[in-house]
């Protein structure tokens, strides 16, 4: 790799996507960001997973949407205004999933911090952006997530 | 012919025509407002719930609630299975029985959409983990639409028709 591509690859390990989920502002790296969508119709369907609401179809692929609001709260995923479609690894396989978030979008570059003790597994690390310190979301763990773990912090 | 018959017999040519396009012949079927697919050559026939009252016995595990009903047909013991209790769906009165071909199962299901072509069915993402990865053989794309394609061996498990084979047996021994 050349050096200019190690530079790359460094400054997008520092970059995060700042996201309003709900009522929370949260960070998830940039290096996992896909696309922002537009709000395409959810399909929802039975199901006995935890913390899915549904799927949507963009590009050709069924893309799984995680239902954020049992964890970190906030309104429903229905009222978002886009979806951030991200990589995770789900039982060992890269797979698409699709966050719906109801604000504004922005890049932010920074150290990632690691969690505190008592963070949830959903938490990769902080993030100090401003006067904020802002949760930095590992998507790979959100499916074993305990649904009002977040909410009622 | 009947409805059900003409159903059976078509159903299986257009499927087997199709799948020589690529095309898979399913039949839409419509439980407490929620569509599936179901691929037609794995539907034996479809009755109204009416019709086949009369050959159903009741039959009752604690473990398989979703279970009350057997019905006979060509000399076999259908367990059917109420499709809303199956998918933890709203309670519906469903009007028709789909019986399949390959399993000892038939299925409550409110009503019949049509029958359609799909051209593919996408695997379950795997962030689906649960109960769904037996229920579906995949999602179809249809009409703007995601439609989950049920898999029929996955409406009763092996244990479960052993439970309820055991229920049988016992009542055929105090008959």
């Amino acid at each position: 790799m050349s050096s200019v591509g190690i530079l790359g690859e460094a400054a997008r390990e520092n970059s995060f996507v700042l996201l309003q989920i709900g009522h929370k502002r949260v960070a998830l790296s940039a290096a996992q960001v896909a696309e922002l969508a537009p709000p395409v119709r959810l399909h929802a369907f039975p199901h006995r997973t935890p913390l899915l609401a549904g799927v949507i179809v963009r590009r050709g692929r069924i893309v799984p949407v995680i239902d954020t609001e049992p964890v970190l709260g906030g309104k429903s995923p229905l009222s978002h205004r886009f979806y951030l479609i991200a990589n995770r690894q789900v039982g060992g396989v890269n797979e698409l999933a699709a966050i719906p978030v109801n604000g504004e979008c922005e890049l932010a570059n920074g150290e990632m911090q690691p969690p505190a003790m008592d963070r949830p597994a959903y938490v990769a690390g902080t993030l100090a952006v401003g006067e904020d310190s802002l949760d930095v979301l590992n998507l790979d763990a959100f499916s074993t997530a305990k649904a009002g773990a977040e909410a009622s912090r | 012919m009947t409805e059900a018959a003409r159903f059976s017999s078509g159903a299986s040519a257009q499927a087997a025509l199709h799948r020589g396009r690529h095309t898979e012949t399913v039949v839409l079927f419509i439980v407490a407002n929620q569509m599936f697919a179901v691929a037609a050559d794995s539907v034996h026939e479809i009755r109204s719930t009416d019709s086949i009252a009369g050959a159903a016995h009741e039959i009752e595990h604690p473990e398989v609630p979703k279970v009350r009903h057997t019905i006979e047909r060509s000399g076999r013991t259908y367990y059917v299975v109420n499709a809303g209790m199956h998918f933890g769906l709203p309670v519906t009165r469903p009007s028709l029985v789909m019986i399949l071909r390959q399993f000892r199962a038939a299925l409550l299901v409110d009503r019949i959409d049509r029958m359609a072509e799909i051209s593919r069915v996408h695997p379950l993402p795997h962030a689906f983990a649960g109960d769904e990865r037996r229920w579906y053989r995949g999602l179809a794309y249809l009409d703007d639409s995601v439609i989950p394609v049920v898999a029929p061996r996955g409406f009763l498990t092996p244990r479960e028709f052993q439970e309820l084979d055991g229920v049988q047996r016992e009542a055929a021994v105090q008959a």
